[in-house]
Parts: C-alpha cells; structure tokens; sequence
C-alpha cells in the first residue's frame, strides 16, 4: 500500500469512527445534531495539548473520550428541553459557540493559528492505520451490540415517539443523556486521531461544514444502519479522489449527491440495500 | 466466424504491445495544490493560473534538464484533512520532485509536514502561518511572512506617513492576526499609539456598527486586513460613513476586484504588498501583461506569488542538474532569483529576505507609492 | 450619540434579516421543513439584480423581475424537491436541502466565476445625513422597503381572499381542503412569495456591499435558521420581531463582545440562552 493508500484508509477511519457517533445520537435516539463536529474539535483539542504537555498518547485519547463525553452530557441537559426541530437549530449553536470560542483564545488554544508541532503518536504510517481501523471495529463492533441490547431497544422508542416512550417508563432523560455522551465520546475520540494523524490543527476544521459532511455520510449511508452508515462514510469520503476527473465539479456532484440520494432514496444506502435484496428474494422466490 | 474473433483479437493484441512499447512522455513533474472549490476558490484559480502561466513559460524556453514540465493541480479546497492525501498522492503516485503550495495556511502546515517527512522539497507561494517553514529544512516560503508585513506596515504608517492616532481593525484569522501582530510589535517605535482595535469574522460584509465606532474614535489613520471581498466594502462603507482617515491594508487587498468593489472609495487606499504594478523590471512587466492575456483579469499578489515559486522551483533544479531531493534542496536554498514579485533569497529557516512594496490605487488602478527595504525591519525568524 | 448609531444599524440589519427569515418562517409552518436552500434563492436574487440593472441600468426595473423569477424557481423546488418528500422524516427534507444549497453555490461559481460579480454604476450610493450620522440612500431604502413589503404582505394576510385562505391553510390543511381551498396553490403561493422575498432581500445586501458572490448564502442559511427558531418557528410576527432584535444584539455585540466570541457566536449564544428560558422560542406558535 502506497502512502497515498494509506493516508487515504486513515482518513476513512476516523471519518467511520465519527459518523458512527453521530449514528447514535441521530439515529438510535432520533436527536438530530448539527454540531458534531464542536465534539471532534474537542476531543483534537484536548490530545493537541496534552500531547503537547507531554503525556503519552494513550491517556490522551482516553481524555479526550470522557472529556468530550462530559461535554456531551452537558449538551444533552440542553437536548431535554428542546425537541426536533428546535434542538437541531440548538446543537447548530453549540458548534458556532465552539468555534466562536477556540478562535479568540489566542494564549492556550493558539486562537486562529491552531496548535503546532504535535508531537507523533510514535507509530509508523501503517501501524498507525491498524490503530485506526481496529478503533473503528471496536466502535461498529459497539454499535452493533448497543442496537441488539434493551439500550437499543430504548433508543428506537425514544426516537420513534417520545412520549409513548415516557409512558412506557422509558426513562427518556437518562437515554438521551447516555446517547449523546457515547456519541459524542465517539466524536472525541475521533478528533484525537485525527489530531495525530495531522499533528496541526486549526479551528476551521471543526466548522459548520464539517458538522454537515459528518451528518450527510450517516444520512446517505441511511440513519441508524451500522453497515449503511460506513458504506456511506467511505463513499463520501472517497468520493473527492474517485471522481478527480470531474475537478472543478466535484463540489456541484456532491451536492448533486447528497440531494439526489434524499429525494428518491431517503433510506440512503441501507434502504437501497434492503429493497434489493427484497427484490432478489421475490424473484427466487418466483423462479 | 471463428476467423474474424480472432482476427481482431490479435489485432487488439498487437495494439495493446504498440502501445506499451511507445515510451511514456518523459517530463519532470511539479506538485500543485490550490483550492479550486470551496469558499476560497478565488485565490485558488488566481494561484492556479499564476502556475500554470510559469509552467507555460518555463517549457517555451526548454523546461528543465532538457524535459517539458509538467504540473499536477489537485483541489484541497483549503481543507487540511484534504491536503494530506493529496500530498502524499504526488509524492507516491505522480512521483513530483518538487511541491508548490497555491492554497492557504491550514493545508499548506499540513502537507509541509508530509514532504518533510518524505524528503522532498516543498515551496509555499503566499500561506503566511509562519509554523509552515518550521516543519523542516524541505520546507520555504516565497511570500512575506505575515508578521513582516505588519512591521512594514508599521513604518509606512509612523514614520513614512507620520500618523499617530492609529485604529486597526483586524480579519479575524491567521492572516489578519499576524498582520495586526507584527504592527503592533514595532508600532510604538514609530509614534504610533493605537487607539483602538476590532475583529471581525470572514464572513461579514457588512460593517454598519463597526463603521459608527470607529467614526467616534476619530483617528488618523486606518491598519485594516482582510481580502477584497471583506475589504471593498468595508472601505467603500468607511467613506459613505464619513470616515476620511487614510486606510492602510496589505496584499489580501491586491487585485483589481477590490478596487471594482469599493469603487471611487478605493482612490487612495495604501497596502503593503509584493507585486509592483509599475515595476520597471522585465519579470514582472511581462509577467503582468502575459496574465493578462492568458486569465483574461490583471495579476494580483496571489498569482505572482504562484508564479514566482514555479520558477524558484525549475530555477532551482536547473542549477542542481539533476532531479535528487537533496541536490534540488541545497539549490533552493542557495537562491539569488529575479522574479515577478522581487528578488527572491532565503534564510536559514527558508523564509524570504526580500523588500516591501507599496502600493496606492490612483484612477482606478494599482500604482507605486514607494518600497520598504530596511534589512532590521524585514528580516525574518531565524527558526 | 454612538448609541443611536448602532442602533440605527441593528435596525437596518434587523430588516434585513427579517425579509430573509419571513420566506424560511412560511415554509416551516406550511410544511415543516427547514429550507435551507432558501440561502441559494437569496443568492439568485442577488445575481440577477445585479446583471439586470447592469444590462439596463435601472434597479427599479432589476427588482421586480429578480422577484418574479425567483419567486418561480422557489415554486419549482419546491414542486420538483419537496413534495415528493413531504411524507419522509424531516432530516431528509433538510439534507436534500442542503445538498441542492451546496449544489446551487457551485452552479455560480461555475457560470459567473469566484470573484462575483459588482453593480457597473452602484445604485443609491448618494450620501444622507439623519440626526447627525452619515448614511447612504440604500440604508434608508433598505428599512423604508422592508416595511413596505411586510405590510403588503400583512395586508395581503389579512385583508384579501387569497390571505384568508392561506392562513386557514396553514392552520389546519385539512379542514381548509374540506372548505375547497386547494392547498396545493396555496403552497405554491407560498415558495413564490417567500422566494421572492428573499430574492429583494439579496439585491438589498448586493447594494451595501456592491458585490453578489457564490457563497453569500452561506451565513443567511443558518442565520435565518436561528431566527426562525429564536421568534417560535412558524410564527411570522414573532419572526420579524426575532429578526431586528438579533440584528440590534449583534450590533452591539460585536464592538462590545467582539474580543470574546465572533459575530456568529453571539447571534447563537444569544439564541441558546433564549431557549433555555423559554423553549418554544420568544413567541411560540399560537
């Protein structure tokens, strides 16, 4: 694998790593948030600096994890008295309010410059992808269990109909709470790979943008689909190198994409999947 | 019928081994990244331009070693996260042997850490972030450091100008900060007290409030950054406000759209930049009228800047005599180059040791106004 | 004196703001989704007045017929991107939104280039003086037309058939097509105004900054979000009034917290504090 390949397959992994994330939040609980990407700059924040400080990188992307999680928990308290389309517009806020902060902090976060000079994880460039990847196992892996678990169970309620789910003596709070401090704990942990794999980071990296990119591969991969949703993070994220030759219309093709998947496939890439094999089942069956 | 499919197997064979045998074009590849979409697609097609116009040049008079040059351009649409594949996309796949950063500060940071890395050299053309040359001696810049500028622009203000009630109102990002950074730090040298000091974000065109703040403050003068599209109309509302105070900005400024923006309120309007528009050296005039006619806009500084690192970069090659990392190094750094946007040599930490021009928009157009060449005040970090 | 000055501006940017956040606030309360391309049509708007009055040099005549067209593409999205989608969860209106938002900036970028386009003679650029201060004609078009519009608008609501049945529409679909008002031209009605709104709304921004650029529909798609959320979504006076309060608190906000938090920042710190007090927005829906 060239180091083009490899740099390529990092990126896709940690992209994973964060839409499963959001996946938890948007998907399983119904939470739309349109500021994850306030929570991978956190998490690339707090290994920037702790790296910087000296600690070794475990520690580091294990803090980054609760303290991002933390956060997480203090935006869901936010969540509980704000619904749907409200709390989208909120979770919007929250991203700008990061970002609004990081850039005038010039003394310890570095303010417009970003932080410098990370210092290296300490593994080769394919030892490195192995740690990503197996990272993004273990959170599928994760996802998959918390889907199958009664967690999961209370999820879909509470993102099917709230107040039944009340009445059900769903705790609603609690779930909420637990899944927007896993997802977000996610996000986390994905910024402190991503903070080692560029070892420079600025606060345009975690804006607006980036909130809709993340968002747009878990809608496009279809929301709450674990399978769907790292398809649909691997075709968007390869999407800029597969269609090189389309250059100066790569924008235009993605939002053309992203568009076009929503008006006639609103199930993303899960819903196509499964009406597939549907078809496929029905003409065995015929045959 | 068996006949005619093999017949035109066979010939599909020959073809295939025709064509395998032809040697492929033998050329010298450069590394190009820009951003040509996203929210800087401006500069990107300005920088883009600027490079391709030296490449154009630089193959009419023989290309390099005795080969055509030719450019590779990949979008990185000023995202860092984009700029790291791409870097070691030219570098491992299209084999570059030198790489040009046309983009701004985030991706350019970026990628200068993966040529390090990789050992090949690697040119900033304008990303002022002045941590981009300190990934490694691979690693230069031939467009003013951000903090440099703003110390030029100091003197212009204090000392050439002699105004001392200065307000400075600064874009909200690497470069704005830099820029107010580097005045600030010599200002008191020259009798400047500043009064008073705003941000503001990219986005804004708007600039009603700040415009009314500053009336109050009444200074003597304007230290304001930003590009043009952030700057037209924030002077063209400074003189619909009533603001007369002299306005000093920098090369985000340079380009004829800003005076297309602020119109008759650009007449005046000083900036500290690298580009002279009535330069009487051969470089830059025919660098000027060449853009012209190939973008179909005059040049402005990030074309300029583009265009002087493709020719720092096959200069520089064509003294090594050869395509080794190491050699075409050591002959960058050895750099003593007369370019569109001034004389190019570099430090010990491969920045530019070059002098300031200043400009000021007289009817409608860029004109020389005078130059900044004090080595105290212009030279950059060491390390 | 300074006081007067920045409120003065916060009411200028206020109406602004109002003329784009009206259109997004009567698609939300008609349909539940939040257009964000809505920011793509202001930026038409804004193109096309200016290539207008530059073909023919009459802003007067730009104004007008930027409405029209944009209040008709506002009608085809809608009929060719929404309603098909009508019955899905609202995350899909909203990303096809955003998809065709990113979609429309790169279709001006890739017709009429970066760099954007200027007014060859900008229109309204004489200098006033009121109450001491320095404006320009556009500051005063700027206020005198936004409330001439709303109160078109208002008039339209409230005192002709059309409005009636509009209002109905929203408040109750169903009971209103019982009444034979065919909600499906009520929608159109509908995009075709809001549309047009923000169609002025761009050609008012293009005047003060002379310039109509790919991405200058970048800030209003969630700006004019906020704003509806702030003023109780679907609900147009609360809207209009959200809309020059945050104007007003970003006036402010900016020279005096603008060392602290950006622009954006403060429009949205201002909004989350608002909805923890009151969760449903200043005025929420009647």
């Amino acid at each position: 694998m060239g180091i083009y390949e490899l740099s390529l397959a990092t990126i896709v992994g940690i992209n994973i790593i964060l839409a499963l994330g959001l996946n938890l939040i948007t998907g399983y609980c119904g939470q739309i948030s349109l500021g994850h990407a306030a929570f991978f700059g956190t998490g690339a924040y707090v290994v920037a600096l702790m790296a910087k400080a000296g600690y070794p990188a475990p520690i580091n992307l294990v803090c980054a994890m609760l303290i991002t999680g933390g956060i997480g928990i203090v935006v869901g308290v936010a969540s509980l008295r704000v619904r749907h389309d409200f709390l989208a517009i909120t979770t919007m806020g929250v991203g700008f309010l990061f970002l609004g902060f990081v850039r005038q902090q010039d003394s310890v976060l570095g303010g417009e410059m970003g932080l410098s000079g990370i210092p290296s994880i300490g593994l080769e460039k394919p030892a490195f992808l192995m740690l990503v990847l197996a990272v993004a196992a273990l959170c599928t892996l994760f996802s998959v269990y918390i889907k199958k678990s009664w967690m999961g169970f209370a999820f879909d309620a509470v993102a099917t109909d709230e107040d039944t789910a009340r009445l059900l003596t769903v705790n609603v709070p609690v779930y909420k709470l637990t899944a927007f401090a896993l997802g977000t704990a996610m996000a986390g942990l994905a910024g402190g790979l991503y903070c080692y794999f560029t070892r420079f980071i600025m606060p345009d990296d975690f804006g607006f943008i980036t909130s809709i990119s993340v968002l747009s591969m878990v809608a496009v991969g279809g929301i709450g689909s674990v399978p769907g949703v790292i398809i649909g993070t691997m075709l968007l994220t390869l999407l800029p190198e597969m269609s090189e030759f389309l250059s100066d219309y790569k924008l235009f093709f993605y939002g053309a994409l992203l568009f076009g998947v929503m008006r006639f496939a609103p199930d993303g890439l899960a819903g196509v999947g499964s009406s597939l094999r549907g078809m496929l089942k029905r003409s065995g069956r015929a045959v | 019928m068996i006949k005619k499919t093999t017949l035109i197997f066979l010939t599909l064979c020959l073809v295939v081994s025709f064509a395998s045998l032809c040697p492929a074009a033998d050329t010298i590849k450069f590394g190009f990244n820009a951003p040509l979409t996203g929210f800087a697609a401006a500069d990107g097609k300005s920088s883009s331009e600027g490079a391709k116009l030296a490449v154009k040049q630089i193959n009419a008079a023989g290309g390099v070693l005795g080969k055509q040059v030719e450019l590779v351009i990949y979008d990185d649409q000023a995202k860092p996260a984009n700029a790291i594949p791409i870097a070691n996309k030219l570098i491992g796949k299209d084999k570059v042997v030198v790489g040009i950063s046309g983009s701004y500060s985030g991706p350019t940071r970026s990628s200068a850490g993966v040529f390090q890395e990789a050992g090949i050299p690697y040119i900033s053309a304008y990303a002022i972030h002045p941590d981009i040359t300190r990934a490694g001696n691979m690693v230069y810049r031939t467009g003013l450091l951000g903090t440099v500028q703003g110390r030029a622009g100091a003197k212009l203000v204090g000392d050439m100008m002699g105004k001392k009630n200065v307000v400075i109102i600064t874009l909200q990002n690497d470069f704005g900060k830099s820029l107010a950074a580097g005045f600030k730090s010599v200002a008191a040298d020259y009798g400047i007290q500043v009064i008073a000091e705003y941000q503001y974000s990219m986005k804004d065109r708007q600039f009603g409030s700040l415009v009314a703040k500053v009336k109050a403050d009444k200074p003597d003068a304007i230290y304001a950054s930003g590009y043009y599209f952030t700057c037209g109309p924030l002077v063209s509302q400074l003189r619909a406000g009533g603001v007369d105070a002299p306005v000093i900005g920098q090369e985000g400024y340079d380009g004829q759209k800003f005076i297309e923006i602020a119109g008759p309120a650009a007449e005046g309007v000083l900036i500290t930049t690298t580009l002279d528009r009535d330069s009487k050296e051969k470089e830059a005039r025919e660098f000027m009228q060449a853009f012209e006619k190939q973008a179909g806009y005059p040049a402005d500084m990030v074309s300029a800047s583009a265009h002087t690192a493709v020719k720092v970069a096959a200069a520089a090659i064509e003294r090594a005599g050869s395509t080794d990392p190491e050699k075409i190094r050591q002959a960058i750094a050895k750099t003593s180059y007369k370019a569109s946007s001034g004389l190019i040599r570099f430090n010990k930490l491969g920045e530019v040791m070059k002098p300031v021009q200043v400009q000021i928009v007289r009817d409608g157009r860029w004109h020389y106004y005078a130059v900044i060449d004090d080595p105290e005040l212009l030279t950059p970090p060491e390390e | 004196m300074l006081f007067l000055e920045l409120l003065i501006q916060g009411l200028i940017y206020g109406c602004m703001y109002a003329i784009i956040a009206v259109g997004l606030t009567l698609v939300y309360g008609l349909l539940r989704i939040l257009h964000v391309a809505h920011a793509g049509l202001f930026t038409l708007g804004a193109y096309l007045g200016v290539i207008v009055t530059n073909a023919t040099g009459s802003l007067g005549l730009a104004i007008p017929v930027s409405a029209m067209c944009v209040g008709l593409v506002g009608m085809a999205i809608y009929r060719l991107c929404y309603q098909p989608i009508l019955s899905k969860p609202p995350y899909v209106a909203l990303i096809a939104s955003i998809g065709l938002f990113i979609a429309m900036e790169e279709i001006f970028r890739l017709i009429f280039g970066p760099y954007g386009l200027t007014y060859t003679q900008v229109p309204l650029q004489s200098p006033l003086s009121l109450l001491g201060m320095s404006l320009r004609m556009v500051d005063i078009f700027i206020v005198f037309g936004s409330v001439a519009m709303l109160g078109l608008l208002s008039w339209l609501a409230q005192k002709t058939r059309i409005g009636i049945a509009w209002r109905a529409t929203v408040d109750d679909p169903q009971m209103a097509g019982s009444f034979g008002i065919s909600v499906q031209n009520v929608r159109y009605l509908n995009f075709f105004i809001g549309s047009a709104l923000a169609a002025v709304a761009g050609i008012f921004i293009s005047l003060l900054s002379n310039l109509a650029e790919p991405t200058m529909g970048g800030v209003p798609s969630y700006k004019a979000l906020a704003i509806i959320v702030l003023g109780g979504l679907g609900n147009v006076t609360g809207t209009l009034i959200a809309a020059v309060i945050l104007g007003v608190v970003e006036a402010y906000g900016t020279i005096y917290v603008g060392n602290l938090l950006d622009r954006d920042a403060i429009a949205f710190a201002f909004l989350i504090l608002v909805l923890m007090l009151k969760p449903q927005g200043l005025f929420s829906r009647k």
